[in-house]
């Protein structure tokens, strides 16, 4: 009786999986053509990181780059629909092509280029070294926080940065490097006096400075891979090539100089 | 405080709607796996088994990620559904332990006197059984209706906007974590109590005087 049970249990795993197979095959297509066709471009992203992105009063998305994306959807002639994820599943949702892009502050890396694609840098940043207000700390270049204790954002690239050049060296004790899933977090981690630096990206820096006690030690270019750039799904040439193709159009006509003063960004 | 308070409340219709269909569900799941487990026969019982220990094992994130990454590929869910089902899907195995508990506490004699007497199994069970396993299971019940009501919160994984996620926007946006969350804890405690008075005053309905 058990073993029949158990065989049941097997064909229906096979069944469902050849099922998903085909499905998955049969969505592989030219996603700009579909976008164009339904009239929606549906973007991910993660909304808890202002002054990129985050949700006002009522409950808009607003911010830096929900002004730029609704740009190209306007440019493109399609509606553009936000949906709101945790920053870890944004990838994977795009892989899952439950949405057609994802703005999100993020960067390019080599890493995540293996899963999907990714625009042109319609952003480039700088990072920062945040201390605590009265901290006697002094920095003259990234490497010198290899002697502190040192929080960066987990996932992110500073923290790969730092895990690479100083950590994986032996410049840097691996037990110094601390990853947080939150920067607030963090910054109250360093407020308290846990943590010696805070190392992000410095957009955010100084109103997180200002709100949690801290001072700006270093804000440096030297540890920034690449820039913000929008991830579409792995192949989709064509949704890349259209955006590509409007970032260039949009730094040439000032566009987002615009809108990078309209958010008092650098 | 208060402005926190104004803007995560719309969450709160979403977190009780999707404790509510997810209890509901997970209800629904639980009893029928819950019988099967104890009068199902062998097959039955052993299909119900490996549910309940499979999606035991499994973090109820897992649950959602797959039911929300693979299955929603078939079938147009929203996150909102999928995420619910997900977690009715988790609760109907812990539902299903409560139960089995509670079954096994009615004396199996009862069930073989309902034989005797004519009825079936099936008769036997949602008129003699059941009745007297539901009320047994009532407390644990109730625990159950809480930890579902706290795990509602993992949904915001695929982007539904209940309280939690809710108060991750006003903590990333006022960099003021312990009002976004003091006031999410608010409301949670407020839910939980509005629960267990409401389970409380059901049990009381139908408590039998033995």
């Amino acid at each position: 009786m058990k073993v029949k049970a158990v065989k049941r249990i097997a064909i229906v795993a096979v069944a469902v999986m050849t099922v998903m197979g085909a499905a998955g095959a049969s969505l592989a297509g030219d996603l700009l053509q579909s976008v164009k066709e339904r009239g929606k471009l549906i973007v991910g992203t993660s909304a808890d990181y202002p002054p990129y992105e985050s949700v006002d009063a009522s409950g808009n998305f607003v911010g830096f780059d929900m002004d730029i994306i609704r740009e190209i959807g306007k440019r493109m002639g399609v509606k553009v629909v936000i949906k709101d994820m945790g920053f870890d599943t944004l990838i994977t949702a795009l892989q899952a092509k439950k949405i057609d892009a994802v703005i999100a502050a993020m960067q390019y890396s080599p890493e995540r280029d293996e899963k999907v694609d990714f625009s042109i840098v319609y952003r480039k940043i700088s990072d920062a070294f945040l201390v605590k207000a009265d901290s006697p700390i002094t920095l003259n270049s990234p490497e010198d926080i290899a002697a502190y204790k040192v929080a960066s954002q987990t996932g992110t690239i500073q923290e790969k940065w730092m895990l690479k050049n100083l950590v994986d060296t032996g410049k840097m004790k691996k037990n110094q490097a601390f990853s947080y899933e939150r920067v607030d977090n963090a910054a109250m981690d360093v407020a308290a006096g846990r943590i010696d630096v805070l190392f992000i990206q410095s957009d955010p820096a100084e109103s997180l400075a200002e709100k949690s006690g801290l001072k700006i030690a270093l804000i440096s270019k030297e540890t920034v891979v690449a820039g913000q750039c929008i991830a579409v799904p792995e192949g989709e040439k064509g949704l890349k090539a259209e955006f590509d193709k409007l970032i260039e159009a949009m730094r040439a006509d000032g566009t987002i100089q615009k809108i990078t003063d309209k958010h008092g960004l650098k | 405080m208060l402005e926190t308070l104004k803007f995560i409340i719309p969450g709160l219709g979403i977190t009780v709607s999707v404790t509510a269909i997810a209890l509901g569900l997970g209800l629904l799941a639980g009893i029928i796996m819950a019988v099967c487990r104890v009068y199902g026969g062998p097959v039955l019982s052993a299909l119900a088994g490996a549910y309940s220990i499979l999606v035991r094992s499994l973090p109820v994130v897992v649950i959602i990620f797959v039911l929300f990454f693979v299955i929603a590929e078939l079938v147009d869910l929203s996150p909102f559904l999928s995420g619910a089902i997900a977690l009715g899907f988790a609760s109907g195995a812990y539902q299903c332990e409560i139960f089995r508990g509670a079954i096994n506490s009615v004396p199996r004699s009862q069930m073989v006197a309902a034989r005797a007497i004519g009825m079936s199994r099936f008769k036997a069970v949602r008129t003699i059984i059941l009745p007297q396993a539901v009320r047994l299971a009532l407390p644990a019940w109730a625990n159950e209706v809480t930890l579902v009501l706290k795990d509602s919160s993992l949904v915001y994984v695929i982007g539904v906007p209940e309280i939690m996620r809710r108060a991750q926007y006003v903590s990333a946006s006022t960099m003021k974590p312990f009002v976004a969350f003091g006031s999410a804890a608010l409301l949670y405690l407020v839910l939980t109590l509005l629960a267990s008075r409401l389970l409380e005053k059901v049990e009381q309905r139908f408590s039998i005087q033995m």
